[in-house]
Protein backbone atom coordinates (compact mmCIF):
# COMPACT_ATOMS: atom_id res chain seq x y z
CA UNK A 1 0.00 0.00 0.00
CA UNK A 2 1.47 3.39 -0.96
CA UNK A 3 1.33 6.61 1.04
CA UNK A 4 -1.90 7.76 -0.51
CA UNK A 5 -3.52 4.45 0.30
CA UNK A 6 -2.20 4.43 3.84
CA UNK A 7 -3.59 7.89 4.44
CA UNK A 8 -7.09 6.59 3.66
CA UNK A 9 -7.06 3.88 6.26
CA UNK A 10 -10.46 3.12 7.68
CA UNK A 11 -11.50 3.48 11.27
CA UNK A 12 -12.00 0.42 13.45
CA UNK A 13 -15.55 -0.80 14.06
CA UNK A 14 -17.55 0.97 16.71
CA UNK A 15 -16.63 -0.24 20.17
CA UNK A 16 -19.20 -2.29 22.04
CA UNK A 17 -21.57 -0.42 24.28
CA UNK A 18 -22.23 -2.65 27.24
CA UNK A 19 -25.11 -2.43 29.64
CA UNK A 20 -25.87 1.21 29.10
CA UNK A 21 -29.64 1.14 29.24
CA UNK A 22 -30.52 -1.65 31.61
CA UNK A 23 -31.70 0.78 34.26
CA UNK A 24 -33.60 2.85 31.76
CA UNK A 25 -35.19 -0.26 30.32
CA UNK A 26 -36.29 -1.31 33.78
CA UNK A 27 -38.05 2.01 34.22
CA UNK A 28 -40.14 1.81 31.09
CA UNK A 29 -43.79 0.90 31.51
CA UNK A 30 -43.68 -1.48 28.56
CA UNK A 31 -45.06 -4.92 29.25
CA UNK A 32 -45.19 -4.40 32.95
CA UNK A 33 -43.32 -5.78 35.90
CA UNK A 34 -42.21 -8.96 34.20
CA UNK A 35 -39.94 -7.08 31.80
CA UNK A 36 -38.68 -4.81 34.55
CA UNK A 37 -37.68 -7.75 36.67
CA UNK A 38 -36.11 -9.53 33.77
CA UNK A 39 -34.18 -6.44 32.69
CA UNK A 40 -32.77 -6.12 36.19
CA UNK A 41 -31.73 -9.77 36.20
CA UNK A 42 -30.31 -9.70 32.69
CA UNK A 43 -28.20 -6.64 33.35
CA UNK A 44 -25.91 -8.78 35.49
CA UNK A 45 -24.54 -11.06 32.77
CA UNK A 46 -22.24 -9.73 30.09
CA UNK A 47 -19.61 -12.18 28.86
CA UNK A 48 -16.59 -10.43 27.42
CA UNK A 49 -16.09 -12.18 24.10
CA UNK A 50 -18.57 -12.91 21.37
CA UNK A 51 -18.26 -16.70 21.48
CA UNK A 52 -18.90 -16.79 25.22
CA UNK A 53 -21.85 -14.49 24.78
CA UNK A 54 -23.34 -16.70 22.07
CA UNK A 55 -22.88 -19.73 24.30
CA UNK A 56 -24.54 -17.92 27.17
CA UNK A 57 -27.52 -17.06 24.98
CA UNK A 58 -27.81 -20.64 23.78
CA UNK A 59 -27.79 -21.82 27.39
CA UNK A 60 -30.51 -19.29 28.16
CA UNK A 61 -28.40 -17.42 30.71
CA UNK A 62 -30.21 -14.48 32.19
CA UNK A 63 -29.05 -11.20 30.76
CA UNK A 64 -27.12 -12.67 27.86
CA UNK A 65 -29.51 -11.47 25.20
CA UNK A 66 -29.56 -7.97 26.54
CA UNK A 67 -25.76 -7.99 26.70
CA UNK A 68 -25.60 -8.88 23.02
CA UNK A 69 -28.13 -6.18 22.26
CA UNK A 70 -26.05 -3.54 24.02
CA UNK A 71 -22.92 -4.76 22.30
CA UNK A 72 -24.37 -4.29 18.83
CA UNK A 73 -27.26 -1.89 19.21
CA UNK A 74 -25.51 1.22 17.92
CA UNK A 75 -24.08 -0.53 14.91
CA UNK A 76 -27.39 -2.16 13.98
CA UNK A 77 -29.42 0.96 14.61
CA UNK A 78 -26.99 3.24 12.75
CA UNK A 79 -27.06 0.88 9.79
CA UNK A 80 -30.85 0.92 9.84
CA UNK A 81 -30.96 4.72 10.03
CA UNK A 82 -28.66 5.04 7.06
CA UNK A 83 -30.42 2.48 4.89
CA UNK A 84 -34.09 3.19 5.66
CA UNK A 85 -34.06 6.55 7.51
CA UNK A 86 -34.88 7.37 11.12
CA UNK A 87 -38.65 6.99 10.74
CA UNK A 88 -38.37 3.27 10.04
CA UNK A 89 -35.04 2.58 11.72
CA UNK A 90 -36.45 1.40 15.04
CA UNK A 91 -38.78 -1.05 13.32
CA UNK A 92 -35.95 -2.36 11.17
CA UNK A 93 -33.55 -2.63 14.11
CA UNK A 94 -36.20 -4.52 16.06
CA UNK A 95 -36.74 -6.90 13.16
CA UNK A 96 -32.99 -7.34 12.79
CA UNK A 97 -32.49 -8.22 16.46
CA UNK A 98 -35.40 -10.64 16.41
CA UNK A 99 -33.82 -12.37 13.41
CA UNK A 100 -30.50 -12.36 15.24
CA UNK A 101 -31.85 -13.97 18.41
CA UNK A 102 -33.94 -16.51 16.54
CA UNK A 103 -31.05 -17.34 14.24
CA UNK A 104 -28.36 -17.67 16.90
CA UNK A 105 -29.04 -21.39 17.25
CA UNK A 106 -27.98 -21.75 13.61
CA UNK A 107 -24.96 -19.47 13.88
CA UNK A 108 -21.96 -21.75 13.37
CA UNK A 109 -19.19 -19.24 13.77
CA UNK A 110 -18.06 -19.52 10.15
CA UNK A 111 -18.05 -15.73 10.05
CA UNK A 112 -17.35 -13.29 12.85
CA UNK A 113 -20.41 -12.64 14.97
CA UNK A 114 -20.35 -8.96 14.00
CA UNK A 115 -20.27 -9.81 10.30
CA UNK A 116 -23.17 -12.22 10.71
CA UNK A 117 -25.14 -9.60 12.64
CA UNK A 118 -24.43 -6.96 10.02
CA UNK A 119 -25.69 -9.36 7.37
CA UNK A 120 -28.97 -9.90 9.17
CA UNK A 121 -29.31 -6.18 9.79
CA UNK A 122 -28.65 -5.31 6.15
CA UNK A 123 -31.10 -8.00 5.03
CA UNK A 124 -33.75 -6.69 7.40
CA UNK A 125 -33.23 -3.15 6.13
CA UNK A 126 -33.27 -4.12 2.46
CA UNK A 127 -36.34 -6.33 2.96
CA UNK A 128 -38.05 -3.42 4.61
CA UNK A 129 -37.25 -1.17 1.67
CA UNK A 130 -38.53 -3.81 -0.74
CA UNK A 131 -41.79 -4.14 1.16
CA UNK A 132 -42.22 -0.38 1.15
CA UNK A 133 -41.54 -0.26 -2.56
CA UNK A 134 -44.03 -3.08 -3.16
CA UNK A 135 -46.62 -1.22 -1.14
CA UNK A 136 -45.80 1.92 -3.13
CA UNK A 137 -45.44 3.94 0.03
CA UNK A 138 -43.50 7.16 -0.14
CA UNK A 139 -39.92 7.11 1.07
CA UNK A 140 -39.41 8.02 4.68
CA UNK A 141 -38.24 11.59 5.15
CA UNK A 142 -34.50 11.86 5.18
CA UNK A 143 -33.40 11.29 8.74
CA UNK A 144 -30.52 13.67 8.58
CA UNK A 145 -32.53 16.45 6.97
CA UNK A 146 -34.91 16.25 9.87
CA UNK A 147 -32.06 16.26 12.31
CA UNK A 148 -30.41 19.21 10.60
CA UNK A 149 -33.58 21.20 10.71
CA UNK A 150 -34.18 20.44 14.35
CA UNK A 151 -31.09 22.07 15.75
CA UNK A 152 -28.42 24.38 14.41
CA UNK A 153 -25.09 22.75 13.76
CA UNK A 154 -21.71 24.34 13.35
CA UNK A 155 -18.24 23.62 12.00
CA UNK A 156 -17.50 20.03 11.11
CA UNK A 157 -20.91 19.04 12.46
CA UNK A 158 -22.41 20.93 9.52
CA UNK A 159 -20.15 19.06 7.17
CA UNK A 160 -21.15 15.73 8.66
CA UNK A 161 -24.81 16.55 8.35
CA UNK A 162 -24.25 17.37 4.70
CA UNK A 163 -22.37 14.16 4.17
CA UNK A 164 -25.24 12.28 5.82
CA UNK A 165 -27.71 14.03 3.53
CA UNK A 166 -25.68 13.13 0.48
CA UNK A 167 -25.36 9.54 1.69
CA UNK A 168 -29.12 9.34 2.07
CA UNK A 169 -29.52 10.35 -1.57
CA UNK A 170 -27.14 7.72 -2.89
CA UNK A 171 -28.66 4.66 -4.56
CA UNK A 172 -29.19 2.08 -1.83
CA UNK A 173 -26.56 -0.30 -3.19
CA UNK A 174 -23.86 2.36 -3.17
CA UNK A 175 -25.06 3.63 0.17
CA UNK A 176 -24.91 0.20 1.79
CA UNK A 177 -21.37 -0.45 0.62
CA UNK A 178 -20.06 2.94 1.67
CA UNK A 179 -21.76 2.68 5.06
CA UNK A 180 -20.35 -0.78 5.71
CA UNK A 181 -16.84 0.01 4.52
CA UNK A 182 -16.18 3.68 5.15
CA UNK A 183 -18.55 4.40 8.02
CA UNK A 184 -18.57 1.11 9.89
CA UNK A 185 -14.99 0.29 9.03
CA UNK A 186 -15.46 -3.23 7.68
CA UNK A 187 -13.01 -4.86 5.30
CA UNK A 188 -14.07 -5.71 1.76
CA UNK A 189 -14.04 -9.41 2.61
CA UNK A 190 -16.60 -8.76 5.33
CA UNK A 191 -18.68 -6.48 3.11
CA UNK A 192 -18.71 -9.15 0.42
CA UNK A 193 -19.86 -11.77 2.96
CA UNK A 194 -22.60 -9.50 4.19
CA UNK A 195 -23.86 -8.58 0.75
CA UNK A 196 -23.28 -11.97 -0.80
CA UNK A 197 -21.05 -10.65 -3.56
CA UNK A 198 -17.45 -10.94 -4.67
CA UNK A 199 -14.75 -8.86 -3.01
CA UNK A 200 -14.04 -7.24 -6.37
CA UNK A 201 -17.66 -6.19 -6.65
CA UNK A 202 -17.54 -4.66 -3.19
CA UNK A 203 -14.45 -2.70 -4.14
CA UNK A 204 -15.78 -1.46 -7.46
CA UNK A 205 -19.10 -0.48 -5.87
CA UNK A 206 -17.29 1.41 -3.14
CA UNK A 207 -15.20 3.44 -5.58
CA UNK A 208 -18.25 4.26 -7.66
CA UNK A 209 -20.13 5.20 -4.51
CA UNK A 210 -17.38 7.53 -3.33
CA UNK A 211 -17.20 9.18 -6.74
CA UNK A 212 -20.98 9.72 -6.73
CA UNK A 213 -20.89 11.00 -3.17
CA UNK A 214 -18.15 13.47 -4.03
CA UNK A 215 -20.18 14.71 -7.01
CA UNK A 216 -23.21 15.24 -4.80
CA UNK A 217 -21.24 17.13 -2.20
CA UNK A 218 -19.68 19.31 -4.88
CA UNK A 219 -23.15 20.01 -6.23
CA UNK A 220 -24.13 21.02 -2.69
CA UNK A 221 -21.25 23.46 -2.60
CA UNK A 222 -18.99 21.40 -0.38
CA UNK A 223 -15.49 22.30 -1.46
CA UNK A 224 -12.31 20.35 -1.09
CA UNK A 225 -11.20 22.91 1.47
CA UNK A 226 -14.33 22.33 3.51
CA UNK A 227 -13.73 18.61 3.46
CA UNK A 228 -10.11 18.99 4.44
CA UNK A 229 -10.94 21.37 7.28
CA UNK A 230 -13.84 19.23 8.48
CA UNK B 1 -13.37 16.77 -8.52
CA UNK B 2 -10.66 17.43 -10.98
CA UNK B 3 -10.32 19.32 -14.23
CA UNK B 4 -7.82 16.74 -15.36
CA UNK B 5 -9.51 13.91 -17.22
CA UNK B 6 -6.64 11.45 -17.06
CA UNK B 7 -8.27 9.51 -14.21
CA UNK B 8 -11.82 9.42 -12.92
CA UNK B 9 -12.62 9.92 -9.24
CA UNK B 10 -13.50 6.23 -9.18
CA UNK B 11 -10.03 5.24 -10.39
CA UNK B 12 -8.38 7.64 -8.00
CA UNK B 13 -10.39 6.09 -5.17
CA UNK B 14 -9.19 2.64 -6.21
CA UNK B 15 -5.63 3.96 -6.32
CA UNK B 16 -5.99 5.50 -2.88
CA UNK B 17 -7.19 2.19 -1.44
CA UNK B 18 -4.42 0.21 -3.13
CA UNK B 19 -6.92 -1.63 -5.30
CA UNK B 20 -5.13 -1.04 -8.62
CA UNK B 21 -2.58 -3.38 -10.09
CA UNK B 22 1.05 -2.47 -9.48
CA UNK B 23 1.42 -1.21 -13.04
CA UNK B 24 -1.72 0.93 -12.89
CA UNK B 25 -0.79 2.28 -9.49
CA UNK B 26 2.66 3.24 -10.74
CA UNK B 27 1.13 5.06 -13.68
CA UNK B 28 -1.30 6.99 -11.45
CA UNK B 29 1.46 7.83 -9.00
CA UNK B 30 3.69 9.12 -11.78
CA UNK B 31 0.86 11.17 -13.24
CA UNK B 32 -0.21 12.63 -9.89
CA UNK B 33 3.33 13.71 -9.19
CA UNK B 34 3.10 16.17 -12.07
CA UNK B 35 -0.64 16.94 -12.02
CA UNK B 36 -1.88 19.40 -9.39
CA UNK B 37 -5.52 18.60 -10.21
CA UNK B 38 -5.16 14.90 -9.54
CA UNK B 39 -3.05 15.53 -6.44
CA UNK B 40 -5.82 17.81 -5.16
CA UNK B 41 -8.47 15.27 -6.09
CA UNK B 42 -6.63 12.58 -4.12
CA UNK B 43 -6.41 14.87 -1.09
CA UNK B 44 -10.09 15.65 -1.53
CA UNK B 45 -10.99 11.96 -1.55
CA UNK B 46 -8.80 11.34 1.47
CA UNK B 47 -10.66 14.06 3.36
CA UNK B 48 -14.03 12.69 2.26
CA UNK B 49 -13.21 9.21 3.54
CA UNK B 50 -11.83 10.64 6.76
CA UNK B 51 -14.99 12.67 7.38
CA UNK B 52 -17.24 9.75 6.47
CA UNK B 53 -15.39 7.56 8.95
CA UNK B 54 -16.09 10.08 11.69
CA UNK B 55 -19.86 10.10 11.22
CA UNK B 56 -21.64 9.46 14.48
CA UNK B 57 -23.48 6.26 15.29
CA UNK B 58 -26.84 7.43 16.59
CA UNK B 59 -28.02 6.06 19.92
CA UNK B 60 -31.12 3.90 19.47
CA UNK B 61 -34.26 5.00 21.28
CA UNK B 62 -34.71 3.58 24.79
CA UNK B 63 -37.88 1.83 23.65
CA UNK B 64 -35.97 -0.45 21.29
CA UNK B 65 -34.80 -3.13 23.72
CA UNK B 66 -38.16 -3.42 25.53
CA UNK B 67 -39.83 -3.81 22.13
CA UNK B 68 -37.41 -6.56 21.13
CA UNK B 69 -37.67 -8.32 24.50
CA UNK B 70 -41.45 -8.13 24.36
CA UNK B 71 -41.59 -9.49 20.81
CA UNK B 72 -39.26 -12.37 21.70
CA UNK B 73 -41.22 -13.15 24.81
CA UNK B 74 -44.48 -13.18 22.88
CA UNK B 75 -42.97 -15.38 20.18
CA UNK B 76 -41.63 -17.84 22.72
CA UNK B 77 -44.92 -18.05 24.58
CA UNK B 78 -46.56 -18.93 21.28
CA UNK B 79 -43.72 -21.30 20.54
CA UNK B 80 -44.37 -23.15 23.79
CA UNK B 81 -47.79 -23.89 22.47
CA UNK B 82 -46.58 -24.69 18.98
CA UNK B 83 -47.38 -28.05 17.49
CA UNK B 84 -43.73 -29.00 17.89
CA UNK B 85 -44.21 -28.90 21.63
CA UNK B 86 -47.71 -30.27 21.67
CA UNK B 87 -47.23 -32.98 19.08
CA UNK B 88 -45.76 -35.46 21.59
CA UNK B 89 -48.73 -34.81 23.81
CA UNK B 90 -51.21 -35.08 20.98
CA UNK B 91 -49.47 -38.20 19.76
CA UNK B 92 -49.53 -39.38 23.35
CA UNK B 93 -53.27 -38.90 23.44
CA UNK B 94 -53.63 -40.90 20.25
CA UNK B 95 -51.23 -43.51 21.55
CA UNK B 96 -53.25 -43.68 24.74
CA UNK B 97 -56.37 -44.23 22.72
CA UNK B 98 -54.58 -46.92 20.73
CA UNK B 99 -53.60 -48.65 23.96
CA UNK B 100 -57.20 -48.47 25.05
CA UNK B 101 -58.20 -50.00 21.75
CA UNK B 102 -55.63 -52.75 21.95
CA UNK B 103 -55.92 -53.75 25.59
CA UNK B 104 -59.05 -52.40 27.15
CA UNK B 105 -61.50 -52.66 24.31
CA UNK B 106 -60.66 -56.11 23.04
CA UNK B 107 -63.52 -57.66 25.02
CA UNK B 108 -65.86 -55.17 23.44
CA UNK B 109 -64.62 -56.09 19.97
CA UNK B 110 -65.30 -59.73 20.73
CA UNK B 111 -68.77 -58.87 21.93
CA UNK B 112 -71.99 -58.48 20.01
CA UNK B 113 -71.65 -56.64 16.68
CA UNK B 114 -75.05 -55.05 16.62
CA UNK B 115 -73.94 -51.60 17.83
CA UNK B 116 -75.22 -48.39 16.44
CA UNK B 117 -73.06 -46.45 13.97
CA UNK B 118 -70.48 -44.25 15.57
CA UNK B 119 -70.77 -40.51 15.36
CA UNK B 120 -68.34 -37.84 16.41
CA UNK B 121 -69.77 -35.68 19.16
CA UNK B 122 -67.46 -32.90 18.16
CA UNK B 123 -68.22 -31.35 14.86
CA UNK B 124 -66.92 -27.91 15.46
CA UNK B 125 -63.24 -27.39 14.82
CA UNK B 126 -60.84 -24.51 14.73
CA UNK B 127 -62.13 -23.74 11.26
CA UNK B 128 -64.58 -21.56 13.11
CA UNK B 129 -61.78 -19.45 14.49
CA UNK B 130 -61.85 -15.85 13.46
CA UNK B 131 -59.58 -14.63 10.72
CA UNK B 132 -56.18 -13.90 12.14
CA UNK B 133 -54.16 -11.18 10.49
CA UNK B 134 -50.81 -11.77 12.16
CA UNK B 135 -49.01 -14.55 10.25
CA UNK B 136 -47.36 -15.88 13.43
CA UNK B 137 -50.66 -15.90 15.21
CA UNK B 138 -52.24 -17.58 12.24
CA UNK B 139 -49.54 -20.23 12.36
CA UNK B 140 -50.07 -20.76 16.09
CA UNK B 141 -53.81 -21.06 15.60
CA UNK B 142 -53.31 -23.62 12.85
CA UNK B 143 -51.11 -25.62 15.20
CA UNK B 144 -53.68 -25.46 17.98
CA UNK B 145 -56.29 -26.63 15.49
CA UNK B 146 -54.07 -29.53 14.48
CA UNK B 147 -53.61 -30.61 18.10
CA UNK B 148 -57.35 -30.25 18.72
CA UNK B 149 -58.05 -32.39 15.66
CA UNK B 150 -55.76 -35.10 17.05
CA UNK B 151 -57.73 -35.13 20.30
CA UNK B 152 -60.97 -35.28 18.39
CA UNK B 153 -59.82 -38.27 16.36
CA UNK B 154 -59.03 -40.08 19.61
CA UNK B 155 -62.44 -39.19 20.99
CA UNK B 156 -64.14 -40.33 17.82
CA UNK B 157 -62.47 -43.73 17.96
CA UNK B 158 -63.40 -44.24 21.60
CA UNK B 159 -66.91 -43.03 20.92
CA UNK B 160 -67.22 -45.55 18.11
CA UNK B 161 -66.19 -48.37 20.41
CA UNK B 162 -68.60 -47.28 23.08
CA UNK B 163 -71.44 -47.01 20.57
CA UNK B 164 -71.20 -50.76 19.90
CA UNK B 165 -72.05 -51.43 23.51
CA UNK B 166 -74.86 -48.96 23.86
CA UNK B 167 -77.38 -51.25 22.21
CA UNK B 168 -77.24 -53.46 25.28
CA UNK B 169 -77.90 -50.60 27.67
CA UNK B 170 -81.21 -49.60 29.13
CA UNK B 171 -82.79 -46.33 27.98
CA UNK B 172 -81.90 -44.82 31.37
CA UNK B 173 -78.25 -45.75 30.96
CA UNK B 174 -78.18 -44.23 27.51
CA UNK B 175 -79.71 -41.05 28.88
CA UNK B 176 -77.10 -40.83 31.67
CA UNK B 177 -74.32 -41.40 29.18
CA UNK B 178 -75.77 -38.72 26.91
CA UNK B 179 -75.98 -36.28 29.85
CA UNK B 180 -72.41 -36.88 30.92
CA UNK B 181 -71.04 -36.63 27.41
CA UNK B 182 -73.13 -33.50 27.02
CA UNK B 183 -71.48 -31.92 30.07
CA UNK B 184 -68.05 -32.83 28.75
CA UNK B 185 -68.97 -31.40 25.37
CA UNK B 186 -70.21 -28.22 27.06
CA UNK B 187 -66.86 -27.88 28.83
CA UNK B 188 -65.07 -28.35 25.51
CA UNK B 189 -67.33 -25.83 23.81
CA UNK B 190 -66.77 -23.25 26.57
CA UNK B 191 -63.02 -23.76 26.40
CA UNK B 192 -63.06 -23.53 22.65
CA UNK B 193 -64.98 -20.28 22.85
CA UNK B 194 -62.45 -18.93 25.36
CA UNK B 195 -59.62 -19.94 23.06
CA UNK B 196 -61.42 -18.36 20.11
CA UNK B 197 -61.86 -15.07 21.98
CA UNK B 198 -58.18 -14.96 22.95
CA UNK B 199 -56.33 -16.31 19.91
CA UNK B 200 -52.78 -17.34 20.63
CA UNK B 201 -53.27 -17.00 24.38
CA UNK B 202 -52.15 -20.01 26.38
CA UNK B 203 -54.96 -20.07 28.94
CA UNK B 204 -57.79 -20.79 26.53
CA UNK B 205 -55.94 -23.53 24.75
CA UNK B 206 -54.71 -25.11 27.98
CA UNK B 207 -58.29 -25.29 29.16
CA UNK B 208 -59.47 -26.68 25.85
CA UNK B 209 -56.86 -29.41 25.84
CA UNK B 210 -57.65 -30.24 29.47
CA UNK B 211 -61.31 -30.61 28.53
CA UNK B 212 -60.39 -32.94 25.67
CA UNK B 213 -58.25 -35.02 28.01
CA UNK B 214 -61.09 -35.27 30.51
CA UNK B 215 -63.44 -36.55 27.84
CA UNK B 216 -60.87 -39.04 26.57
CA UNK B 217 -60.30 -40.33 30.11
CA UNK B 218 -64.04 -40.68 30.67
CA UNK B 219 -64.62 -42.48 27.37
CA UNK B 220 -61.64 -44.77 27.89
CA UNK B 221 -62.89 -45.72 31.35
CA UNK B 222 -66.40 -46.22 29.99
CA UNK B 223 -65.17 -48.47 27.20
CA UNK B 224 -63.07 -50.41 29.68
CA UNK B 225 -65.98 -50.95 32.06
CA UNK B 226 -68.71 -51.12 29.49
CA UNK B 227 -68.41 -54.76 28.44
CA UNK B 228 -71.58 -55.46 30.30
CA UNK B 229 -74.65 -53.31 30.52
CA UNK B 230 -74.42 -50.73 33.28
CA UNK B 231 -70.77 -51.39 34.04
CA UNK B 232 -69.57 -48.14 32.49
CA UNK B 233 -71.29 -46.18 35.23
CA UNK B 234 -69.54 -47.93 38.11
CA UNK B 235 -67.24 -46.02 40.43
CA UNK B 236 -63.83 -45.50 38.94
CA UNK B 237 -64.96 -44.12 35.64
CA UNK B 238 -64.09 -40.43 35.76
CA UNK B 239 -67.22 -38.45 35.35
CA UNK B 240 -67.62 -34.79 34.70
Amino acid sequence: MDNASAAMSVKPPTKPMLGATAQLTAQLPIDGLRLKARAAAEAKVQPDNDAALVDAIRRGDAGSREALYHRFKRRVYALAVRIVGTVDAEEVAQEAFIRIFRGLTKFRGDAALATWIYRLAVNAALSHRSRRAAAAQPEAPDAVDAQAGAEPVRGDAVLRVRIERALARLPVGYRTVIVLHDVEGLEHEEVAQILGCHVGTSKSQLHKARARLREMLAADGITAAALENG
Amino acid sequence: MTACRAYTTERLSAFADGDLSAAEAAAVRAHAATCPDCTAALADLRALVSNTARLDAPEPPPTLWPSIAGALDKHERRGWFSIANWRPFAVGALAGAAVVLAIVALPALRGPRNGVPAGSPIAETAATSPAVADPLLHEAEAEFAEAAAAYERSIEKLRGLLARQEARWSPQERTRMAERLGRLDDAIARSRELARRTPGDSAGNEQLFAAYQQKIAFLAAAVHRGGEAGEWDKAGARTP
